[in-house]
């Protein structure tokens, strides 16, 4: 894992540090040349290699992420620490949604194969797969809280707020496990085992519950660990519509004012995320199914 | 089995407990006026301030020596009830005397002091930031930020550093200060400022929020260095709600970056009397759409920050509803040509001939625009200084180009260019996503129908845009500007010879001498006179082709809020709004 982090912030620097633009300019104004070498001084933006090395120094003695350029008030520790958690929360309740929403969808498409009950969760499933999360976004912000006026427009303070982002950013997800499951279960419920609990007595739908289900999971599971990436990624476009203050909209608008402390610091900490969360993705395939063996 | 439903019980109660944990507190604060920002601030340091949003937080905490009356803008005094004006040899001395009653929040007494602190701060390359160059009026300002950064530079070449030559460095700039800079405070409660020349914008500069007094046993307390590499003080984060201290109407009381903003009404304030409420609550929504929404279900009472730009604008005027309200801005949008003999390409430039520019702007048709491009009906623009918001000035609209397309083909086929698709290499430079695709698109159309002349358009991301208008690298670019301060000045300085914002590169010595006689003019009526003449001579060489006047679009239902002032510069004192 320090390799790739390493990796990572040796492309990620030196990608900030190329992209054009200039953190500290204005809008449509020109700052004096002096005044401009002045401000590049502060933050030591100066020169690359005196820039990398009082940023890895404050990293590693002081885990000193560096103040935001943009920001000037903030550092990037504290802009981090209050986004982070809300972006967290956010993912996870999009993921108990598809989680939920998809394997129920799945297991009802599976004990009535080619029913409409089958054909109209497939359907949602598409939709979900097609439709671009600042669609559905928009859609449901409109409904719900511009014509129903059930749930307030903006902010992130009261669990009402998040029912609505974290539906539109699990349907997608939802739409993929809906499908894995499906398959997964009518794959399983002609394996071998589940055809002699099926001759031991049991029912259709108790097999499929008990001993079926555990093996369609599995797929559903080696998924969870690229969902939770595009959750975390696409977190940055509901966030954006329903106005949570995550680090989601951080990230992109970061790249754009050429924040080379906040890229830097989100990068590392996405990765970490990232890394982690495969590890444990990892680990939970091997408690889950007996047959497979950790290293 | 149960092993798996207590793990699943375990996570579900980690889950929840974040969950509240990101939500506790976040429940948004009561306020007696709510109103909605777009962008969440950059910082809060008055000297370190350059956008709107922040200044606008800023006029509520800091009280700077004058302010505005609104709506009619005139100079008021602040934390100086009176001041005096005297002629030196070469400029002025304004000798401020301020109130005994002006308190910060914590009660000590405002004095000249602070006042010094504060300026001194926006004279110091330590803590550079964009708008330090207003300070450049008082007299060794300009000199002193030199001489510092000479003195910063050496020190870094240098082999013998230590804290010790750091702290010396640093004691030595001090000395310096206080002998080559023109600003004094003879005792508490004076302050005497000495400028290089007759300023008289200067009022209007120190009402700015550059020039807001900060206090300086806190801001003080978070100031590092010098650090012995480089010899350089460091300003740390000090706008703390609830330990930040103010002047102003209001306290900081609670911030949640990117969320919301909670003022309170500072007890120690000397007007206390006369404030319409008594807490003010700014919250963070980006999006506009999500804006009017909340605005819509009656949690906002103000909505400001409406982009003009967008269709959303104009599908709000169209609407017909009494909240909106539309008036106009102190600034031009405007096209800049590139006015020098050569293209970046080393090839000719058709541009460097002012009979070109001048067809090219003929050809422009503002009222058009208006109407159908924008639909914002902004007034059509033909001089760079917008008309009527500069006071005791008076733009020569006779200068400026109007719409004529066959005076516009004459002048061009004069400049050699009978037949307009002879000139090649032209292209209008913008960035993309703010509506300036759709301006570009009908002057290009516009260009070929009357003219016969073809431009290539180029969309670029903003950081792009930016660069490349700085680096000259264009031949024609949009371009907005917005002044800083009631005087021509702030128009036409940009067309200086060799200025930092002349992306053009225009070049008249003439126009540079006008501006010069200007500058030791004492009689305003004269002055005034010159500067007129002035921007005559620049709208002559059309050196930029001004198409209309920004309009700013705000919210608010006038049944229901009262005091806000609807004015050109954005000159605003919340503290006089009354919500019923």
């Amino acid at each position: 894992m320090p390799v790739i982090l390493g990796i990572i912030f040796a492309v990620t620097f030196t990608l900030a540090w190329l992209v054009p633009g200039n953190p500290l300019e204005s809008e449509d104004r020109n700052v004096p040349p002096e005044i401009q070498e002045a401000m590049l001084r502060q933050y030591s933006l100066h020169d690359p290699w005196v820039f990398m090395q009082e940023y890895l120094v404050g990293v590693f003695t002081r885990a000193d992420f560096g103040p935001s350029l943009y920001y000037r008030d903030q550092t990037v520790s504290s802009i981090l620490a209050a986004g982070l958690p809300i972006s967290v929360v956010l993912g996870v309740a999009a993921m108990i949604v598809a989680c939920m929403v998809g394997v129920v969808a799945g297991i009802v498409g599976a004990l009535r194969p080619r029913s409409w009950l089958d054909h109209s969760s497939m359907l949602l499933a598409l939709v979900g797969v097609s439709l671009p999360s600042f669609v559905t976004a928009a859609a449901l912000l409109i409904l719900f809280a511009g014509i129903l006026n059930w749930v307030p427009a903006a902010g992130w303070g009261h669990p009402r707020q998040m029912i609505l982002p974290a539906i539109a950013l699990g349907l997608m997800p939802a739409a993929y496990i809906a499908r894995l499951v499906r398959i997964g279960l009518i794959d399983a419920m002609g394996s071998d085992h589940v055809r002699t609990a099926r001759a031991k007595g049991l029912s259709r739908h108790q097999a499929l519950l008990r001993h079926a289900l555990k093996l369609a999971l599995l797929p559903v599971l080696s998924f969870l660990g690229p969902a939770a990436a595009a959750t975390l990624t696409g977190s940055f476009v509901v966030e954006k519509v329903f106005e949570i203050p995550g680090i989601g909209r951080d990230f992109v608008n970061a790249v754009l004012n050429k924040d080379q402390f906040l890229i830097l610091g989100l990068v590392l900490v996405y990765s970490s995320m990232l890394i982690v969360f495969n590890l444990i993705v990892d680990v939970a395939y091997a408690w889950f199914d007996p047959r497979i063996e950790l290293d | 089995m149960r092993k798996n439903i207590v793990l699943l019980v375990v996570v579900l109660i980690a889950l929840a407990i974040a969950g509240w944990w990101s939500m506790a507190g976040r429940k948004l604060p009561d306020a007696e006026f709510v109103f909605v920002s777009a962008a969440p601030h950059k910082t809060l340091d008055p000297q370190q301030m350059s956008w709107l949003d922040e200044i606008r937080i800023a006029e509520c905490l800091y009280e700077p020596l004058v302010k505005f009356e609104v709506p009619q803008l005139d100079i008021v005094g602040g934390v100086a009830d009176r001041w005096e004006v005297d002629a030196t040899d070469h400029g002025e001395r304004y000798t401020f005397h301020l109130r005994s009653d002006a308190r910060w929040s914590n009660g000590d007494t405002v004095t000249s002091h602070d006042f010094v602190y504060a300026w001194r701060r926006a004279m110091m390359p330590d803590f550079a930031a964009q708008y330090f160059n207003l300070m450049w009026v008082i007299e060794g300002a300009r000199e002193f930020y030199d001489w510092r950064n000479e003195q910063l530079l050496t020190y870094e070449k240098q082999d013998h550093k230590s804290a010790d030559a750091a702290e010396q460095l640093w004691k030595s700039a001090l000395t310096h200060f206080d002998n080559t800079v023109g600003l004094i405070a003879p005792d508490a409660e004076t302050l005497v400022v000495r400028l290089k020349r007759p300023t008289p914008f200067f009022l209007e500069l120190c009402a700015f929020a550059t020039f807001m007094p900060v206090h300086r046993d806190t801001v003080d307390r978070f100031v590092e260095g010098p650090d012995p590499t480089t010899g350089r003080m460091k300003q740390m984060p000090w706008v703390i709600p609830g330990q930040v201290v103010c002047n102003g109407p209001y306290v900081l009381s609670e911030r949640k970056i990117k969320e919301y903003l909670l003022m309170r009404a500072n007890p120690n304030h000397w007007n206390r009397a006369a404030m319409g409420n008594g807490s003010i609550l700014e919250r963070i929504i980006e999006n506009t759409q999500t804006a009017l929404l909340a605005y819509d279900q009656g949690e906002i009472h103000w909505l400001p920050d409406i982009p003009t730009a967008k269709s959303l604008a104009a599908d709000l005027i169209a609407a017909d509803r009494s909240d909106v309200h539309v008036f106009p801005g102190a600034g031009t949008y405007y096209y800049l040509f590139n006015c020098e003999s050569t293209l970046p390409d080393g090839s000719q430039n058709p541009l460097a001939d002012r009979r070109v520019r001048r067809a090219l702007a003929m050809t422009i048709d503002g009222k058009r625009i208006v109407e159908s491009v924008t639909r914002m009906k902004q007034p059509v623009a033909r001089t760079f200084t917008p008309v009527g918001e500069v006071p005791g000035y008076d733009p020569p609209v006779e200068a400026g180009a109007g719409f004529d397309p066959q005076g516009a083909r004459k002048l061009l086929s004069e400049a050699g260019y009978a037949n307009g698709s002879l000139m090649k290499g032209l292209s209008i430079l913008y960035n993309t996503n703010q509506g300036h695709e759709k301006i570009a698109q009908f002057v290009q159309q516009s260009w070929r129908t009357h003219l016969d002349v073809h431009v290539e358009l180029e969309g670029i991301e903003k950081k792009v845009f930016s660069d490349r208008r700085r680096k000259h690298r264009f031949t024609i670019s949009r371009g907005g500007w917005f002044g800083d301060y009631r005087d021509p000045t702030t128009f036409l300085d940009l067309f200086r010879t060799g200025g930092g914002q002349n992306d053009g590169r225009y070049s008249n010595p003439q126009y540079d001498g006008l501006l010069d006689l200007a500058v030791f003019e004492r009689d305003p009526k004269q002055r005034m006179a010159i500067l007129r003449e002035a921007e005559a001579l620049m709208l002559n060489d059309q050196a930029v082709a001004p198409i209309f006047q920004y309009v700013q679009l705000e919210m608010f239902d006038t049944q229901r809020v009262e005091g806000i002032s609807r004015n050109a510069w954005h000159r605003r004192r919340l503290e006089l709004v009354r919500v019923r």
